[in-house]
């Protein structure tokens, strides 16, 4: 009877694992260069010397979990009570991103993205960040033009972004979101009051620091910085070492199979 | 509906006699967390919501569709029943850039052709379901396997591959 009992405690271990990386919506890894070869090439520069992140790039930031995803212990993101208790009321079938609508900052799917750097006459003017799927098609645009943010922006998925390179570090620095993407696919949310801090060092050939902060004073209690790491995209992957078409709405059956009508309300 | 049915007591001989008597006992428990562990995740949302994971099939049928669609590809399957009824299975993959990825192109299947598959019937409409595996009859290659990208990832980099 104990070993019974033992089994069955396994049999249920395995199955809440399983359970819960299903809700992350956490999918196999990419082919991204290995660790050992994180140092096997220079960091590439662009011909002005601007260190290259151009990527493609592969995680970085959150999807399933944002607060274990970014470094802290269950419990510890200082969300305000009301935010806690909307997000322990969040269900997966009413998360945005699955009726093709944009993840918002920090989020990244299991698929490539890439900084998009672009240069005119004036120099690098702005910087794309271009993800392979899961935006929707839409793209995020980052002002490197020096220009300051708008003093009543219209809330927006990917909000107004302006960003300068300190060092070798890009600092992005983002207000004008809207509430309505959820942080991970667990629920997290923010309000509209949210301002976002991204800092990322590529701090070798295959890989690229994010140090992300939140200030949100209308969902957090207090300002709080998360960590993740990015990874190169292996180079010379056949048809896929760069970041392929994705049309999110061309056929998107999300809940047919189980019946459900109204997905992704964002509630 | 044509299923495949295997009966792993036809290929046992009499446990009684040569294995200990808990060893089946812990067979058990072993295979059901193994079938656990092999349930799909679906990258643009997840398995729970849609699929059963107690509704694993193993059927052959006739291509009808291959959808390299977004945001998932999806593969259309005739499967006839027992009693003759063809029903048309609608099975979901992950979304096409990563099955290409994978090394499966357009012109490996295509509508007509017979094939096996396992997969995971829909909640509420079973021939809605999520595809675990796919091979056409009469070979033992796989045009598509749950978690392949995922081991041949670690085996690129020198991790150890993860059980399919």
């Amino acid at each position: 009877m104990k070993k019974l009992s033992l089994m069955a405690a396994a049999i249920v271990i395995v199955a809440q694992v399983q359970a819960q990386e299903q809700v992350r919506h956490i999918a196999p890894a990419n082919p991204v260069v290995a660790d050992k070869d994180v140092n096997s090439q220079p960091i590439p520069r662009l011909p002005d010397g601007t260190i290259d992140i151009t990527g493609p790039w592969f995680g970085g930031g959150s999807n399933g979990d944002i607060e274990r995803e970014g470094g802290l212990k269950p419990g510890e993101l200082p969300l305000l009570p009301w935010a806690r208790e909307l997000k322990s009321k969040r269900v997966p079938k009413d998360e945005p991103y699955t009726a093709c609508l944009p993840m918002g900052v920090p989020r990244v799917n299991p698929y490539p993205w890439k900084f998009a750097m672009t240069y005119t006459a004036k120099g690098l003017t702005h910087i794309y960040q271009l993800h392979e799927t899961g935006d929707a098609g839409a793209h995020r645009v980052i002002y490197m033009d020096g220009r300051k943010h708008p003093e009543d922006p219209i809330p927006t998925w990917w909000g107004h972004s302006i960003g300068r390179f300190e060092k070798d570090a890009l600092v992005i620095d983002t207000i004008g979101y809207n509430d309505k993407f959820w942080f991970d696919s667990r629920g997290t949310p923010h309000s509209e009051q949210l301002h976002t801090i991204e800092r990322w060092t590529r701090i070798n050939f295959g890989r690229m620091t994010h140090q992300f902060t939140i200030d949100d004073p209308g969902a957090f209690s207090r300002t709080v910085t998360l960590n993740f790491t990015a990874s190169l995209i292996r180079p010379g992957i056949k048809d896929g070492e760069d970041l392929l078409e994705f049309i999110c709405l061309e056929d998107n059956q999300y809940g047919a199979a189980a019946g459900i009508e109204g997905v992704g309300s964002g509630k | 509906m044509k299923t495949t049915v295997e009966n792993p007591k036809s290929q046992i001989p009499n446990p009684k006699n040569r294995i200990p008597k808990r060893f089946g006992f812990w067979v058990l428990g072993f295979g059901i967390c193994v079938c656990l562990s092999l349930a799909p995740v679906l990258a643009h949302h997840g398995f729970d919501t849609e699929y059963d994971a107690k509704k694993k099939v193993k059927l052959e049928g006739v291509v009808t569709q291959v959808a390299w669609t977004n945001p998932h590809m999806r593969v259309y399957i005739d499967v006839t029943g027992a009693d003759g009824k063809v029903v048309n299975w609608n099975l979901e993959l992950t979304s096409p850039n990563r099955i290409r990825r994978q090394g499966w192109g357009p012109r490996d299947l295509v509508p007509g052709e017979k094939v096996i598959f396992e997969g995971y019937g829909g909640k509420v409409v079973e021939s809605r379901g999520s595809l675990l595996s796919i091979r056409k009859a009469g070979s033992e290659t796989y045009l598509f396997e749950e978690g392949k990208e995922d081991a041949d990832a670690a085996a690129a980099e020198g991790r150890p591959v993860p059980a399919r």
